[in-house]
């Protein structure tokens, strides 16, 4: 089964790489009033049973895949 | 497919397909099409440039390799060698900035080691078109950001380096990427040759994608708008996996376990493969489908073509294999026996067992196309008798001088070198702040490293350019006390097929030897980049170089800057040759100059400057280069300090003399200084005379300049910000 | 007196050399702990994570190198009481390991930034700097350096003093200039600087060699 992991920086935290894209397309006449910069991770998890996946999954995140002080994170079975 | 559709897609000429025709006695099949092609390419085979390579000056009783292998190893001494190289990456840098710069270095990164030598540093010489014209600023940041994000992260600091901008870039910038490697007494030099009949031929590092599948054809052509296309097979870096493939490549290579070692480079395996084996004068017998993919529907011919980055080819004794794969291991790579060597004279290839390809690596290699292209023999350009200097007021000058300070052309370059790691190793002694950078070796001996290459000197005359690329990098190292002990060069030029061009190359390499030969400083490795040409339009043709240097010790060092008020100020002079090439470019004046280099001259100049700039209590010193004088004293000045001179300065500021050298001596010390001048300079050409001191929050220059210090010192390096303000 | 000192070395360390060269010049003896080794809590007097781009810096800086084998004896040295150093990733390693608090993200700029800060000592650390070093003069190196820690955490971390020191002039906008922080134990330490890259003068300087004398 395959697992989406999509990390976002905490609303709270500073996001620089958001605050530096948000700028750049302001510069270029887009019009938007906040962006924030992620990131997106994919697992193929050798498993049929959906909740067992994303079981898995979370494991993995709790573990590594993001760091609770500045991220969040939500999953998706894709 | 009819012949002529093949000659172009494998971009080979139907004279090049006679010989292939007259080599096999019989037409090219199946994969070895792709093997000519890249193999005879102008990148892998230096079929325009090798009759002329062969005159530039190699000797020294201190070369320990030379061209032909990986890189050029030189002996320091006390057992102690470096490896050292410069190389192009401009056509994937123009295509894709980031990868282009950061694949770079990492390829020169394993020139380097593949040579036995652990990287210690690097440099970067640059040529940018105007910052307004299309991408340019966005081309900038890209190259920054992968020259950095490759070498500091794989931790080897960069040192120096060089940024150029002018039009003639604007369709073709130049990235090239110099890495010097150590090798301690007693560790051994690898060599690109393989040997040992029965030895097992072993791949080492990342799997083999698409990535630049034709890369070192497409380098050997012009660009056009359709390249746009070619972006799917860029090259992607990972120098993550370039750290891990540097130290177990050194483990395995201390341990000795291998026989011979080649870099996949350009034409990846096609080029390492048979280049190992005509170097040994040996045959192969390499299993494709043993190649580790990273896409499993990859044709032989991509495997063959793959420019994938990371990937090392490997000759191995059999009963070594387990310890060369354990190493691995412990760096969590994969070493993979792909095939063996054989009496040949044939490299075999197959395929799931079946035998695609049986083909002499001779044909491939030694025997590919030699051309002497057309050229005419040097003339000098540009010369006159006599001409006038720029004639204005001291406040014109003053403002013409904040004016030229700001531009991007002259402007400090911190803004680059801060996104380098330059400290790394902990060896550095001088970083790119310094004219030249400088590192301490294990021995406690100093090696100096500089750039050189000044385009707008290109401009003015090829062949004072090509004295001058050797020449002033040369001054440099020894304003700095350094012996300078050898060269790389790296000739980025336009088409071959050009006679102008072909003819500044030919001077070029005239030239660049001729110092080369006066200094004693042998050229030891290099690469030629052609057909820096788009829709036509060529590059300055540009030959960039790389000097190293060795001193003693660190002690007494002359800074770049000024270190201490009331400090004097000398001017060592050498005029031969008066112009104000870069000066006229920018004010649009004509080119002129009066006077010839000799490189005879040049070369006991630059002794005489070593010699001074050993001398205890010489604070500081700077060679003069573009715009002259001013320009030179603006930029030894810091936030506190500046200058007061108080001698005329006979041509202006903003001349050019070929050569002149700034001392600061502590007046303590400048008794001992002009009396070894007195003693050392037999020559009446050259003179020296104090022209000022350092001095606190001014800048002052008689009858020409005077200025706060403050408004130089925020012209010269704030204004970095505002030209690229864009990129922040 | 153990004078064996260890030096980590994750995939993608590059500062382990300079590290182990300064330790040597202290007069201590450094030894090689490599990622996937195991050591006896009580098997060093002294522990450092040299700086570089453990495992790319991909996914976070520190974040994989945190999840190596060898940090489980890590862990177990520090609740031993052992001073641990993480010099640059180093310190990025040991904040994603839950040794230290907070967290460091890329710099303000969004880009590498090398050069010499002046560094002010807030609180001593009872093992590495000298008591009389209350200023030094070191150099960064590095993309993401940045010290974050969420407001109400930033006055405790003073209140307690594990506030290390701070940031003469702010070089990439980290939470109140903090340059390195110390646990509650005050027994691991986390600096961004450099102190192996100045350690004689030809570096430049040599403020950071009481970093390493200190622990004699």
């Amino acid at each position: 089964m395959k697992i989406g992991v999509r990390v976002m920086p905490r609303k709270e935290v500073l996001d620089s790489q958001g605050r530096a894209v948000e700028r750049t397309l302001r510069a270029h006449g887009k019009n938007l009033s906040h962006c924030r910069v992620g990131k997106y991770i994919e697992l193929e998890i050798d498993e049929k049973d959906r909740q067992k996946a994303l079981a898995k999954a979370t494991e993995m995140c709790e573990f590594a895949l993001h760091n609770p002080l500045i991220e969040t994170y939500e999953l998706e079975v894709l | 497919m009819e012949i002529e559709q093949k000659l172009k897609h494998y971009r080979l000429s139907r004279s090049e397909y006679d010989q292939i025709v007259q080599q096999l006695g019989r037409p090219p099949e199946g994969v070895e099409w792709a093997l000519y092609s890249a193999l005879w390419s102008e990148h892998c085979s230096y079929k325009s440039s090798r009759i002329h390579l062969k005159k530039i000056f190699n000797k020294s009783s201190r070369v320990v390799a030379g061209f032909g292998e990986n890189a050029g190893v030189i002996d320091l001494g006390l057992g102690e060698r470096v490896a050292f190289k410069i190389e192009s990456h401009n056509h994937p840098s123009f295509i894709e900035p980031y990868e282009g710069a950061a694949t770079g270095v990492g390829g020169i990164l394993r020139d380097i080691f593949t040579m036995g030598a652990r990287p210690i540093a690097l440099a970067n010489y640059l040529c940018f078109g105007e910052v307004k014209a299309p991408r340019m600023t966005s081309l900038l940041d890209g190259v920054v950001r992968g020259i950095g994000g490759y070498g500091n992260c794989v931790g080897v600091p960069t040192i120096t380096g060089q940024t150029e901008f002018h039009t003639s870039y604007n369709k073709n910038i130049l990235v090239n990427a110099l890495a010097v490697g150590y090798f301690a007494p007693e560790e051994p030099v690898l060599r690109a040759r393989a040997e040992g009949v029965g030895n097992l031929v072993v791949y080492v590092g990342a799997k083999t994608g698409k990535d630049g599948v034709h890369g070192a054809s497409m380098a050997s052509e012009s660009f056009d708008e359709k390249n746009e296309k070619k972006k799917p097979t860029i090259q992607k870096g990972d120098p993550f996996y370039e750290k891990l493939l540097i130290e177990s490549c050194i483990e395995v290579m201390k341990k000795k376990l291998v026989v011979a070692i080649q870099d996949m480079g350009a034409a990846g395996l096609t080029s390492s493969s048979f280049e190992m084996a005509a170097q040994g004068k040996v045959g192969f017998c390499l299993n494709l489908d043993k190649i580790p993919l990273r896409d499993s529907s990859m044709t032989p011919e991509e495997i063959l073509l793959s420019e994938s980055q990371e990937r090392m080819l490997m000759v191995v004794r059999p009963e070594n294999l387990i310890k060369l794969k354990a190493v691995f291991a412990h760096w969590g790579l994969d070493a993979e026996a792909i095939g063996e060597v054989t009496a040949g004279p044939e490299v075999e290839l197959f395929w799931h067992g079946e035998n695609i390809c049986k083909i002499d690596p001779r044909f491939l290699v030694d025997e590919a196309p030699r051309y002497d292209k057309p050229y005419t023999k040097w003339q000098d350009k540009n010369r006159v008798t006599s001409f006038k200097p720029y004639e204005y007021g001291i406040k014109a000058k003053s403002q013409k001088l904040l004016e030229l300070l700001r531009d991007p052309k002259f402007v400090s370059r911190n803004w680059i070198y801060d996104q380098y790691d330059q400290r790394v190793g902990a060896k550095t002694v001088f970083d790119c702040t310094e004219s030249v950078g400088a590192q301490r070796l294990p021995s406690g001996k100093i090696l100096g490293l500089v750039l050189g290459g000044r385009p707008y000197v290109m401009r003015f005359d090829a062949y004072v350019g090509a004295i001058d690329c050797i020449a002033y990098p040369a001054l440099e190292l020894a304003a700095k006390g350094f012996l300078p002990l050898a060269a790389t060069d790296c000739l980025n030029f336009g088409s071959p097929d050009n006679p102008e061009i072909m003819s500044e190359f030919v001077a070029t390499i005239e030239g660049m030897s001729a110092q080369c030969e006066a200094l004693h400083v042998p050229i030891i490795s290099g690469n030629v980049s052609f057909y820096n040409e788009t829709l036509g339009e060529n590059i300055t043709s540009t030959p960039a170089t790389g000097l190293v240097g060795l001193k003693d010790h660190f002690e007494a060092t002359p800074r770049s800057y000024f270190q201490n008020k009331n400090d004097e100020i000398y001017l060592l002079r050498l005029p031969l040759l008066k112009f104000q090439g870069m000066f006229a470019e920018v004010e649009k004046l004509s080119q002129e100059g009066s006077g010839y280099l000799d490189v005879k001259k040049v070369a006991s100049f630059a002794d005489l400057t070593r010699h001074l700039a050993l001398v205890k209590g010489v604070s500081a010193s700077r060679v003069v280069g573009k715009i002259g004088l001013a320009y030179a004293l603006a930029r030894m000045t810091t936030a506190e300090l500046g200058v007061e001179i108080d001698k005329v300065i006979n041509d202006g500021v903003f001349i050019e003399n070929l050569y002149e050298v700034l001392f600061t001596v502590n007046s303590d010390s400048a008794l001992q200084f002009r009396e070894l001048f007195n003693k050392l300079s037999q020559n009446n050409e050259i003179d020296m005379k104090i022209i000022g001191h350092v001095r606190e929050g001014i800048f002052k220059i008689k009858n020409e300049i005077d200025l706060p210090l403050s408004e130089i010192h925020s012209a010269y390096n704030t204004n970095w910000e505002v030209l690229f303000a864009g990129l922040s | 007196m153990n004078k064996t000192v260890g030096v980590i070395r994750f995939l993608g360390t590059n500062c382990d050399q300079d590290v182990f060269s300064a330790i040597k010049q202290a007069g201590l003896s450094p030894e090689w702990v490599c990622h996937q080794d195991q050591f006896d809590k009580s098997q060093y007097m002294a522990l450092f994570l040299p700086g570089g781009f453990s495992h790319g810096d991909y996914l976070r800086c520190g974040a994989l190198a945190a999840r190596a084998p060898v940090m489980k004896s890590v862990v177990e040295a520090s609740r031993h009481g052992t001073p641990i150093l993480g010099i640059c990733n180093g310190f990025q390693i040991l904040c994603e390991a839950n040794l230290l608090p907070g967290v460091l993200v890329r710099n303000n700029s969004l880009r590498f930034r090398d050069g010499w800060v002046g560094l002010q000592r807030v609180q001593q650390s009872p093992q590495f700097g000298s008591d009389k070093l209350i200023y030094a003069k070191l150099p960064i190196a590095h993309g993401e350096g940045r010290y974050y820690i969420e407001d109400d955490q930033v006055k405790k971390l003073f209140d307690d003093e594990q506030v290390w020191c701070v940031y003469e002039r702010n070089p990439n906008g980290s939470v109140e200039n903090i340059a390195g922080v110390m646990n509650e134990n005050k027994n691991v330490a986390g600096l961004m600087p450099h102190p192996e890259r100045a350690v004689a003068d030809f570096m430049g300087g040599s403020d950071g060699l009481s970093f390493f004398t200190s622990l004699l």
